[in-house]
């Protein structure tokens, strides 16, 4: 530890800290551009410069290491005279043309200048113009503002770890882009725009639309993808114009996937907004009393063994207990929640979660992926992987379609169960690296589960992260990394077959005479049996609101109050930032209204006693997460023996047109054009 | 002493006197009336009168749709949608002043950078029905046609004291 | 001619005549004084007072009078309706018979009589029965809060008033209005009596309710006073009335004090105009000072008005009178008796 005085604060910081970090743990605030917590230093703005007694001039604090007894001072004559300097040069090159920048009112360089620089310049020279680089559908660039802070090249190559971003010429001709121009093809691209501390980089879909202080923003959770990540809504009157990250290191760090980012606009189309009832073949609008009376009356007439309820991938857990509830009320055990036909065995929770954590990814020494393609199916647990492995020593190997490129080096170690066996057998090559390792992880994508030998995966990963010991009681190496927000919440209250139960195939094919789909719009309508009486309950008019019956309007994530777990296991909670379009209604309000047509005592009338009643029910959906680790090594039924040999394939095809909401998105649908039907296979 | 002052002053009226030679004074001074329709005071080049969106002398219309006068409006009385237009420039799709709401403080004029939004000259604009007074970004415009000559020799007159 | 003038309808024909002759420029000149006090308000406040009907504005009381005539009468539900309607027409009538006594010239009045002075003083105390009918009659509490003050505030000052009279009188030594005029051939009794001259016109202010005693009709306390609940015609009524009064209070005080119909002195030029011409340019003047007076000083306090009356008036007007009639007792000077 070194002892550092700052302003006369004395601070104890480890040895190896930067001044600037000794700065703030004393309270002082550093301004700067460069400099980015999770990025690497490249002290080339020189805006942090502080005084360091006895050094001949300011220093770079954010480049400069703390050393014992450093007499630091951040608010002396000579510091405010150079970052006014600075600031004056930063300001030479940079157009003054705040009114029509879209990063005007949240922009580092207009708030520092306005605390650090001068108030008038004298720059009277020409200013330099550089072209503007187009980099694909998602993010504007006015290249003219940038001040080179290459945050953004340092994000490309060190995060995202696409390197696609970098310098051209140098000096006063230094030109940040592409080098050849071209789309970036990372998922967390959206990401630039929010480290680019100027408006060179703002968001294309945005742009023009809004100032930050119009905004009302609402804490939210991305459901868009598994990993739960932490999201800021921002809303105007009716609708959401932007989605931003929030902070939670457990989960995203401050980053955000590009789908759940840029696909909100896919809340504006295509949405269910009054319910409809199918009248001698086609679909009319009706009144809610009408819907709901058609619902009663089919439900009443059905025998409950002949009524079944599939919950989507998007759904709250709110409303999935709410249509869990309705189901036992009528005495149905015809539940289920996995769309895809996961073999997915829930008689555990660490059988189905990310037991190591996002945040233990970190801990871990050695990764064995089988059948998933973390980059697109969790891009920002797949930069956690990437940080992992960039700290070095982190051997990983794939099971897995080839050539597939997840931002860093791997060991394509096979392509489908065959791979697996050998493992098993103890033969395999890999298998002596997950021995060596003192915390090795197996991350299973549920893609692998969803074929016909699912449960003899799931079973067969579950005995390799036995064999390699990573069951123990201080670490739990097994992971299945889901692919949607909603998909692991019924998991964990048992939205699945009960005794005598049928399961999706089973009610599919005819098992029941009356199916309630709560938001699975994952479903094919023509797998569904003919005759069967369909209640669609959803957002947007998807695949399977064309074969219902009754259409009962539902709201997306932002607008209701829900609770998800997120392939951790972790439930956080999403608030509402808007209201429905339309007569659509928060889905377990319109479940609760099914239930008293049909005189079935829900046990609750408010959000807060169905909350009560369900964490009552499930604690693990009360807010707040405890990691667990293995305390007992059973494995998941299935026979490990009973692997077939078809290779896997990654569960999402088309990272860009994965939900139902990314589908209805105009931005999302430039995106699938630009960046084509699937990540190229191409060799390496 | 002073008491027979008092009594003196009281029964001469001299208060009365001066007061009422005041008056007179004022009788045969000049009126400061003037005929109003036909007769107008002289207005500054300050005065905030009806608003106006102006334009470049090419045609092309000066909001860049920054928003800043609907932030700063202490009445929020103004409301701006953007979006980008076809040819990438930053422009509105919608610029309303509610003139019901509207306190005429000026502070638009100031906010705005590029002198797209004005308080012009006129200040007749009263209409039959309230809704005429809500101004959409066509009756805008076409304020700042009607007054640009106006309004530009207005400009260069403040332009010093800015 | 002179034989029809002898008969009984010679007679009431002529009376007629007269009458007529005396009360349509009263009226024309009642309907022009608030043209003109409008216009020297305006002048006093630096505006320019009525100048759109007709050149100068001098239509405006012709549009006024118009406007007057086209609105609706409002009888209140609450009120006595033929006292309602009554009041404005006794205040009118009232203002116009105390006209039949006023000499414009030497001999011309239409009833010369010898109790001039007290029929005059007479009527216009008649006057306050008009106000207390219609601020009863109206059924409101302004009207009658307004009425009372104003019957009060008339009788208070009807008693300096009276002093002022009979100092006049003694004087003069007749009640004969034409003879009071003639009494000061010599000297205008403006001269020697110049306080009373004063405290005359002071009370003149205040029987007529003109400003600043125009209590009754207080604006901030009392909405319009007695005539709050009055529109149309019986506004106009009173309106008229008690412009008309103002103008019988100028005569009066010409009369008493400014030497009637004389000219200034008696030489030439001025015996080249002749007699009403003089009386109607000093009643002018005593107008204009009306008027000045309600643009120069605002409102007394009801207790202020009271208090000046009562405390300061009357015991002044009394010891002014004992000092005149003592002056002409120990002088000699006192008028020869008829």
């Amino acid at each position: 530890m070194a002892k550092v005085t700052v302003d006369g604060i004395e601070v104890e910081v480890p040895n190896g800290a930067t001044v600037l970090q000794a700065c703030e743990a004393a309270g002082k605030e550093i301004p700067r551009f460069c400099y980015h917590e999770r990025l690497s230093v490249a002290g080339n703005c020189r805006m942090c410069l502080v005084e360091v007694e006895k050094a001949p001039k300011p220093v770079a604090s954010c480049a400069y290491p703390v050393a014992d007894g450093m007499v630091v001072k951040t608010d002396s004559p000579v510091v405010r005279n150079a970052r006014r300097g600075v600031m004056e040069f930063l300001l030479i090159n940079h157009p003054l043309d705040c009114p029509i920048c879209d990063q005007g009112g949240e922009c580092d360089l207009q708030d520092q200048s306005v605390s650090y620089g001068m108030d008038k310049s004298r720059y009277r020279e020409a200013k330099r113009s550089v072209k503007d680089k187009n980099i694909g559908p998602l993010i504007k660039t006015i290249m003219t503002r940038c001040i080179q802070c290459t945050r953004c090249v340092r994000f490309s190559a060190e995060v995202a770890g696409t390197s696609e971003m970098g310098g051209t010429n140098r000096g006063e001709n230094l030109e940040i882009g592409t080098y050849v121009e071209k789309a970036l093809t990372s998922e967390l691209s959206g990401n630039l725009i929010d480290i680019c501390p100027v408006g060179a980089l703002t968001s294309r879909p945005y742009a023009f639309v809004s100032r930050p202080w119009e905004l009302r923003k609402t804490d939210g959770i991305d459901v868009q993808d598994a990993t739960g990540t932490n999201i800021r809504i921002d809303s105007r009157g009716p609708e959401v114009l932007r989605i931003l990250p929030r902070i939670n290191e457990e989960v995203n760090e401050e980053w955000m996937a590009d789908r759940g980012r840029f696909s909100f606009d896919g809340l504006k189309r295509k949405r269910l907004d009054r319910p409809w009832l199918r009248v001698d073949g086609k679909l009319k609008p009706v009144s809610w009393p009408e819907a709901l009376g058609a619902v009663a009356a089919k439900l009443k007439a059905t025998p409950p063994d002949r009524i079944g309820a599939v919950a989507g991938d998007l759904v709250d857990a709110e409303s999935a207990f709410a249509l869990k509830a309705l189901m036992a009320g009528l005495g149905s055990a015809n539940l289920d929640c996995r769309q895809d036909g996961a073999a997915i065995d829930a008689s555990r929770p660490d059988f189905y979660r990310f037991n190591t954590t996002i945040a233990g990814i970190e801990e871990a020494d050695a990764l064995l992926i089988i059948g998933s393609n973390p980059r697109t199916e969790a891009p920002v647990i797949n930069a956690r992987i990437r940080k992992r492995w960039s700290a070095g020593r982190f051997p990983i190997g794939v099971v897995g379609p080839a050539g597939v490129d997840l931002t860093y080096g791997y060991d394509h170690v096979g392509e489908g169960p065959a791979t697996l066996r050998s493992m098993l057998a103890g033969t395999h090559r890999f298998m002596a690296v997950l021995r060596d390792a003192k915390k090795p992880m197996i991350l299973v994508g549920r893609g692998a589960l969803a074929r016909p030998d699912g449960a003899a995966v799931l079973a067969a990963a579950w005995a390799i992260a036995q064999s390699c010991n990573a069951l123990r009681d201080d670490w739990h190496g097994f992971n299945l990394l889901h692919l949607f927000g909603g998909q692991v919440a019924p998991l964990a209250m048992g939205f699945l077959p009960g005794q005598g139960g049928k399961d999706l195939g089973a009610m599919l094919s005819g098992g029941v005479d009356a199916l309630w789909l709560l938001g699975a719009d994952g479903i094919d309508p023509a797998a569904i049996a003919p005759g069967t009486f369909v209640i669609y309950q959803g957002h947007h008019g998807d695949r399977a609101a064309s074969r219902a019956d009754v259409i009962l309007p539902g709201v997306a994530y932002t607008e209701k109050d829900g609770t998800y777990l997120n392939t951790e296991g972790r439930a956080q909670r999403s608030r509402m930032a808007l209201h429905g379009p339309g007569e659509a209604r928060e889905d377990w309000r319109i479940i609760r209204a099914t239930a008293q047509g049909l005189g079935v005592s829900m046990g609750f009338d408010d959000l807060g006693q169905l909350r009560a009643a369900m964490t009552a029910a499930v604690p693990a959906l009360a807010e707040g997460f405890t990691r667990a680790f293995c305390t007992d090594t059973t494995g998941p039924a299935g026979d490990a023996q009973a692997l077939g040999d078809a290779p896997f394939v990654s569960a999402i095809t088309q990272y860009h047109l994965a939900d139902a909401i990314a589908r209805a998105s105009d931005v999302m649908a430039e995106c699938a054009r630009t960046y084509g039907p699937a990540p190229a296979l191409a060799a390496e | 002493m002073p008491m027979l002052d008092r009594v003196a002053r009281s029964l001469l009226l001299t208060e009365i006197v001066s007061g009422m030679a005041l008056t007179l004074g004022q009788f045969f001074k000049p009126k400061a009336t003037i005929n109003y329709p036909h007769e107008r005071s002289p207005l500054s080049a300050r005065f905030k009168g009806e608003h106006a969106l102006r334009r470049y002398p090419n045609g092309e219309e000066r909001c860049i749709a920054c928003k800043l006068c609907e932030a700063i409006c202490p009445a929020q009385a103004i409301t701006i949608e953007a979006e980008p237009r076809d040819d990438g420039s930053r422009r509105t799709t919608r610029y309303d002043i509610d003139m019901t709401k509207c306190i005429y403080c000026g502070m638009c004029e100031e906010a705005c950078p590029v002198d797209a939004i004005v308080e012009g000259p006129n200040l007749e604009f009263a209409t039959e029905t309230r809704e005429e007074l809500l101004y959409d970004k066509a009756k805008l415009l076409a304020n700042g046609d009607r007054w640009e000559a106006m309004l530009a020799a207005r400009l260069e007159l403040d332009a010093p004291y800015r | 001619m002179e034989a029809f003038l002898a008969t009984p309808v010679g007679i009431l024909a002529l009376t007629v005549a007269q009458a007529m002759a005396l009360l349509v420029p009263l009226l024309i000149g009642v309907a022009y004084l608030t043209w003109a006090e409008r216009k020297i308000l305006g002048a006093m406040q630096m505006r320019k007072g009525p100048n759109v009907v007709g050149p100068f504005g001098l239509l405006q009381p012709f549009a006024d009078a118009l406007k007057m005539l086209m609105k609706e009468t409002i009888i209140p539900s609450g009120a006595s309706r033929a006292l309602f309607l009554m009041a404005p027409m006794i205040t009118f009538m009232l203002a116009m018979l105390a006209w039949a006594v006023i000499p414009v010239n030497d001999g011309w009045a239409i009833a010369d009589i010898n109790v001039g002075i007290l029929y005059l003083f007479a009527i216009s105390s008649l006057g306050v029965y008009g106000i207390i009918i219609a601020g009863w009659a109206s059924n409101s509490k302004y009207a009658f809060l307004g009425a009372l003050r104003s019957a009060a505030q008339m009788v208070s000052y009807e008693v300096s008033m009276g002093f002022v009279i009979v100092t006049v009188l003694l004087c003069v030594g007749s009640l004969n209005l034409t003879e009071i005029v003639r009494a000061q051939s010599t000297v205008w009794f403006i001269i020697p009596l110049f306080p009373m001259f004063v405290i005359m016109f002071i009370s003149a202010l205040a029987e007529t309710n003109r400003a600043p005693f125009d209590l009754p009709e207080g604006e901030s306390e009392l909405v319009a006073g007695f005539f709050v609940e009055y529109s149309s015609m019986s506004f106009a009524l009173f309106f008229l009335g008690e412009y008309a009064n103002m103008i019988l209070m100028s005569a009066l005080i010409t009369i008493l004090f400014l030497g009637g119909w004389l000219p200034p002195m008696a030489m030439e030029p001025f015996t080249w105009i002749p007699g009403p011409v003089w009386f109607i340019l000093k009643i002018c003047f005593c107008l204009f000072v009306f008027v000045w007076v309600r643009a120069t000083f605002p409102r007394y306090r009801y207790d202020q008005l009271m208090r000046l009356g009562w405390k300061v008036f009357l015991p002044f007007s009394l010891v002014w009178l004992i000092i005149t009639a003592a002056a002409l007792k120990i002088f000699g000077w006192l008028p020869a008796v008829g």
